[in-house]
C-alpha cells in the first residue's frame, strides 16, 4: 500500500530548497524529466539522470531513501511488461529506468509540495467537478486508510481470516470492502457538508502562484540537466 | 487488470497523444451530461468511490500480480458519466504517486472508464430477476474480458516504436539483435492466463460488494441517472 499519510507529512513538514520552490517550477521540472524518459534510448544516460535526481533529493533534505524505494515500485510492473518484449538486457534495463526516473521525479514533487498547493494548481486547469472530485478523493483516502487498519484488526480479532478457506476469506474481505464503500460515502458526505458550511465553493482558498521566483532555480536546472544528459549521451 | 503499468516513453507518441485527446473528448461529453445534475450530492459519492478504487488498485493479489479495480462497481454506483470521471481521478492520483506512467494517463482512463461505462450498461441490461450478486459478477466478468482484449489491442498497435531502439547496433552490450519488437501473442497469453483468475476474483468481490450495498444502503444504487430502471421490483431481487 502506498503510504499516502507519510507522503503528506513529508510535504507539509520540510523546509529544504525543493520545498521552497514554486509548484509551477516543479511542474516544469517534472515535464523536463518525463520528456527525457520519453526520448531516452540509452539506459545508462537515464540511469545517470536518476542518479542526479537522487543527489539533488539528498542535498534538498528530501526523504530520498524512502522516495527511492517508492520509485522502484514502478519497476516491478515495468519488468513484467518488459518480459513480453523480444530483446536483451539493455532493452529491459531501459524499460525499468524509464519507469523509475519519472516516478522518482514525481515523488520528489509530491513529497515537497503540500496537497492544497497541488490541488490549487490542478483546479486552475481542470473543470470544477473534476477538481472538487480530486480533492474529495484525496481527503477520503486518509479516512479510508484508517478504516482499513481498523477493519483488518477487527477481522483478525473475530477470527475472520481462516488459513486455507478461500471462500470464507473472500466473503469476509468482500463484505469489508462493501462496508468501506458505505462508510466512506457517509464520511465523505459529512466532510463535504462541513466544507460547504465553512465556505467551500468548489475551489481552493489558496490560489496557486503561476510566477517563477529565484528559488525555482533548483528544480528547473535539475530537470534541464536530466534532459541534456539524455540528449547528449547517445 | 486493465490499468497499464507501461512506463513513460515506451508507447509511441502518437498513441498516447491520441489517448489524451480521446480522454479529453469523453470527459467533455461526461461534463455535458452532468450539466444539470445536482453535483453537491454527487461530489462526496465521487470522492468516496474514487478513493475506494485507489485503495483497491494499490493492493496486489499475489502471486498473480493482479489488483482489483472496482471500476464496474464505480460504474454501477456512479453511473457512466461520473464513473468515467472517477476513472480519470483514480489514474491521475495513481500517476501522482508514481504508480504508472504520466503519458499513459489518457489510455488508462479510456480503459478504466470504458469498464465503468460498460459495467454500468451490462448491469442494467441484465435481467432484473437475476440476483444482484450474479448480475454484478456477470457484468464484471464480461466487462473485464472485453477491456482486457482492448488492452491487448492497444499493446499490439503500439509496435513499440522502432525508432526507440534504432541505435541498438551501436549500443554496448548484447542481446539487442531482435530488440524492441513486442510479442503480442506472448503478452496476450500472459495477460489472459493470469487475468482469467483475476477476473474471477474481481467478479466475486464486485458481486458481493454490490449485493451488500443493495441490502444495507439501497439508495446508493438508485441514483438519479437510472432511478427509473432501478426502482420497483429490483429490491426484491437482492439475495
Amino acid at each position: 500500500m502506498i503510504d499516502v499519510a507519510r507522503i503528506d507529512h513529508w510535504a507539509a513538514s520540510g523546509s529544504g530548497p525543493f520545498h521552497r520552490s514554486s509548484p509551477i517550477a516543479k511542474v516544469f521540472f517534472l515535464l523536463l524529466v518525463v520528456s527525457a524518459a520519453v526520448i531516452a534510448k540509452n539506459p545508462y544516460a537515464l540511469l545517470a539522470g536518476y542518479g542526479a535526481l537522487l543527489v539533488v533529493a539528498a542535498l534538498s533534505r528530501l526523504p530520498w531513501p524512502r522516495v527511492m524505494a517508492l520509485s522502484w515500485y514502478a519497476a516491478v510492473f515495468a519488468l513484467l511488461y518488459s518480459l513480453s518484449i523480444r530483446g536483451g538486457f539493455l532493452i529491459r534495463a531501459l524499460f525499468i529506468v524509464k519507469a523509475i526516473t519519472p516516478s522518482f521525479a514525481m515523488l520528489m514533487v509530491i513529497v515537497s509540495t503540500p496537497y492544497p498547493k497541488i490541488f490549487s494548481l490542478l483546479g486552475s486547469v481542470l473543470p470544477e467537478i473534476i477538481a472538487a472530485g480530486l480533492f474529495m478523493t484525496y481527503r477520503t483516502l486518509f479516512i479510508l486508510l484508517d478504516m482499513m487498519d481498523n477493519f483488518a484488526a477487527a477481522i483478525r480479532l473475530r477470527g475472520g481470516f481462516s488459513p486455507g478457506s478461500l471462500y470464507k476469506n473472500s466473503a469476509n474481505i468482500s463484505q469489508g470492502i462493501a462496508m468501506l464503500v458505505v462508510r466512506a460515502v457517509e464520511r465523505a458526505s459529512r466532510i463535504y457538508a462541513v466544507m460547504v458550511v465553512r465556505g467551500y465553493s468548489g475551489s481552493m482558498a489558496e490560489k496557486a502562484s503561476v510566477r517563477l521566483h529565484p528559488e525555482d532555480w533548483l528544480p528547473l536546472s535539475t530537470g534541464a540537466a536530466v534532459l541534456l544528459l539524455v540528449l547528449l549521451w547517445k | 487488470m486493465t490499468h497499464m503499468h507501461i512506463p513513460d516513453g515506451v508507447l509511441p507518441v502518437h498513441l498516447w497523444l491520441l489517448g489524451f485527446v480521446l480522454m479529453a473528448l469523453v470527459l467533455g461529453l461526461c461534463l455535458l451530461r452532468l450539466k444539470n445534475a445536482d453535483l453537491k450530492k454527487k461530489i462526496p459519492l465521487l470522492g468516496a468511490v474514487s478513493a475506494v478504487m485507489l485503495v483497491a488498485m494499490s493492493l496486489e493479489i499475489l502471486p498473480l500480480a493482479y489488483h482489483i479495480n472496482l471500476s464496474v462497481v464505480a460504474g454501477i454506483l456512479l453511473g457512466p458519466a461520473l464513473g468515467f470521471i472517477a476513472a480519470f481521478i483514480t489514474n491521475l492520483i495513481l500517476a501522482l504517486m508514481g504508480h504508472g506512467g504520466i503519458t499513459v494517463i489518457g489510455l488508462n482512463t479510456l480503459l478504466l472508464g470504458s469498464e465503468a461505462v460498460l459495467g454500468h450498461t451490462l448491469f442494467y441490461l441484465l435481467s432484473r430477476r437475476m440476483p444482484v450478486f450474479w448480475r454484478t459478477a456477470l457484468a464484471t466478468m464480461v466487462t473485464l474480458c472485453i477491456a482486457t482484449v482492448a488492452l491487448i489491442g492497444i499493446v499490439s498497435v503500439s509496435h513499440i516504436d522502432p525508432e526507440l531502439f534504432s541505435h541498438e547496433s551501436q549500443a554496448p552490450g548484447q542481446g539487442l539483435a531482435h530488440g524492441g519488437t513486442i510479442s503480442v501473442s506472448r503478452f496476450a497469453t500472459m495477460v489472459l492466463t493470469l487475468g482469467f483468475f483475476g477476473w474471477l476474483i474481481e467478479s466475486a468481490i464486485s458481486g458481493a460488494v454490490v449485493a451488500f450495498i443493495a441490502k444495507v444502503k439501497p439508495d446508493l444504487l438508485g441514483h438519479a441517472l437510472h432511478r427509473d430502471k432501478f426502482d420497483g421490483d429490483n429490491r426484491g431481487a437482492v439475495r
